[in-house]
């Protein structure tokens, strides 16, 4: 009698290990970050690793150089008015253009993956993840909205940015962000807000189970665009 | 008897013991595997690698060229005599340049024109989110100037479907058939629709008339409207 219930414990113990052991072994064979340690790959990175310094180190020269220029430019125009005012129009044609960090009312929308994948086994799992078509129609929304400036997890967006799926994360101004998504808005609060009205984008979303949050905030600050704008293309007629 | 049972004490408690820790290294893993962050290098593949490399190598060159220029601008400012007239010169060249880059002005350049039309085999019309996709698939490939039946995209523009009667972008009616024209590397921005998973080829296969024409000089018309920063300081 003992003996049974000591190797049915035992039983029931190898049992749960084992299933766990599976379990691990799917999920590190899914998320497929196998850690090759192959030298083409280790001298990737390492290049890739040299030019994000390089491209850190001359972005921050530009930084310096821009804020030297915006001084220069203000005691250059001294006390014209004339000047001024174009000098006024440059730095509001900056901030437009989202290379300056700017604050204002606004909201800030969380988007976040289903939870619950195996509540429904008939929904298709591509269907409980957020995607970067539901991001674009967020975002497509809050423009209509009246959003000035806009965010996702910190990567401001700027007239030439797009939003694609890349794997399991987003790309965004060629910079990888994962789920939870922060999108960050700035315009009248209580329009931008309107996003989560029902019918909306975001009830949408939420049948699917995906976490949508918003929250209306009279200080919502917005990073500059990290990066430069330079056409190559375009010619002014 | 009493050896016995020591000997099966001693066994659970060992048995206990290997189990716990077991249990614990478990723990342990699936920390490790949740803080795993799939969007940092030290988890990529070779392929991803390379895609980040030539971005990082992009981006370099642009911040770049961008530092020549307002390094060339800022020594332009020191050399001139400190006359108002070739300061207001300088000041202007500046804010066109913004201008230009914020669209408030007609420009050209080589890229493409895409032409979207419903057929009588189509049951649906053409949708805000198409025009949506096919935005974004642009920007993506570089365009640097979009315009739709001559209303230009700009950051804060909208393409909305409204009543699924009509598209507005920049709150303006747009009507089907839609002329999508963009500035940018040619090659790139025909590609990024063409082939298997570009939206043009997609939307070919429901039966819609697309066409795309390349053009050495794309003409594109500026934002009418008012730009306005009313709620960011």
């Amino acid at each position: 009698m003992d003996k049974k219930k000591v190797a049915l414990a035992l039983g029931i113990m190898s049992a749960i290990l084992t299933y766990g052991i599976c379990v691990q072994i799917k999920t590190i064979n899914s998320t497929n970050s196998s850690y090759s340690t192959s030298s083409t790959v280790n001298s990737l990175r390492d290049e890739v690793l040299r030019y994000k310094e390089r491209y850190d180190n001359k972005y921050e020269e530009l930084e310096k150089a821009e804020e030297e220029l915006e001084k220069e430019r203000e005691s250059t125009t001294g006390n014209n008015d004339e000047l001024t005012k174009l000098e006024e129009q440059i730095k509001e044609g900056n901030k437009l253009l989202g290379l300056t960090e700017v604050t204002g009312e606004g909201v800030i929308v969380t988007l976040k993956d289903s939870t619950s994948p195996t509540l429904n086994s008939v929904i298709d799992t591509s269907q409980l993840v957020v995607h970067d078509m539901d991001v674009l129609s967020v975002i497509n929304e809050l423009k209509n909205a009246g959003a000035e400036a806009i965010s996702i997890n910190d990567q401001r967006l700027v007239s030439t940015s797009a939003i694609v799926c890349d794997g399991n994360v987003i790309q965004i101004n060629g910079q990888k962000v994962g789920a939870p998504f922060e999108i960050k808005a700035i315009g009248l609060s209580e329009q931008l807000a309107a996003l989560s009205r029902p019918g909306g984008y975001l009830s949408v979303l939420q049948e699917y189970g995906i976490g949508t949050e918003i929250v209306k905030s009279k200080n919502v600050t917005i990073p500059k665009y990290a990066g430069s704008i330079n056409y190559k293309y375009v010619k002014s007629k | 008897m009493v050896i016995r049972k020591k000997g099966k004490i001693v066994m659970s408690i060992s048995i206990g013991v290997s189990c716990f820790v077991l249990a614990m290294v478990m723990f342990m893993q699936f920390k490790v595997v949740n803080q795993t962050d799939i969007t940092s290098i030290e988890n990529m593949r070779e392929s991803e690698l390379r895609a980040e490399l030539s971005n990082w190598k992009e981006k370099y060159e642009d911040v770049n060229a961008r530092n020549e220029e307002v390094t060339k601008t800022l020594q332009e400012y020191r050399d001139k005599e400190k006359s108002d007239n070739e300061t207001s010169k300088l000041l202007q060249k500046e804010l066109e340049q913004i201008n230009v880059e914020l669209g408030k002005t007609d420009v050209e350049g080589e890229g493409i024109t895409i032409t979207l039309k419903e057929t009588q085999n189509n049951d649906t019309a053409i949708t805000a989110d198409d025009l949506l996709v096919i935005v974004n698939a642009l920007k993506l490939a570089g365009a640097e100037a979009i315009s739709i039946n001559e209303e230009r995209i700009i950051n804060i523009s909208d393409i909305v479907e409204i009543n699924n009667s009509f598209v507005k972008i920049n709150g303006q009616r747009i009507l089907s058939p839609y002329v999508i024209k963009a500035i940018g590397p040619q090659v790139y921005l025909e590609s990024s629709l063409l082939g298997s998973g570009g939206y043009v080829d997609e939307l070919k296969s429901y039966g819609y008339e697309v066409s795309i024409e390349k053009g050495s000089r794309i003409n594109i018309n500026k934002y009418e409207d008012e730009i306005k920063s009313k709620y960011m300081q």
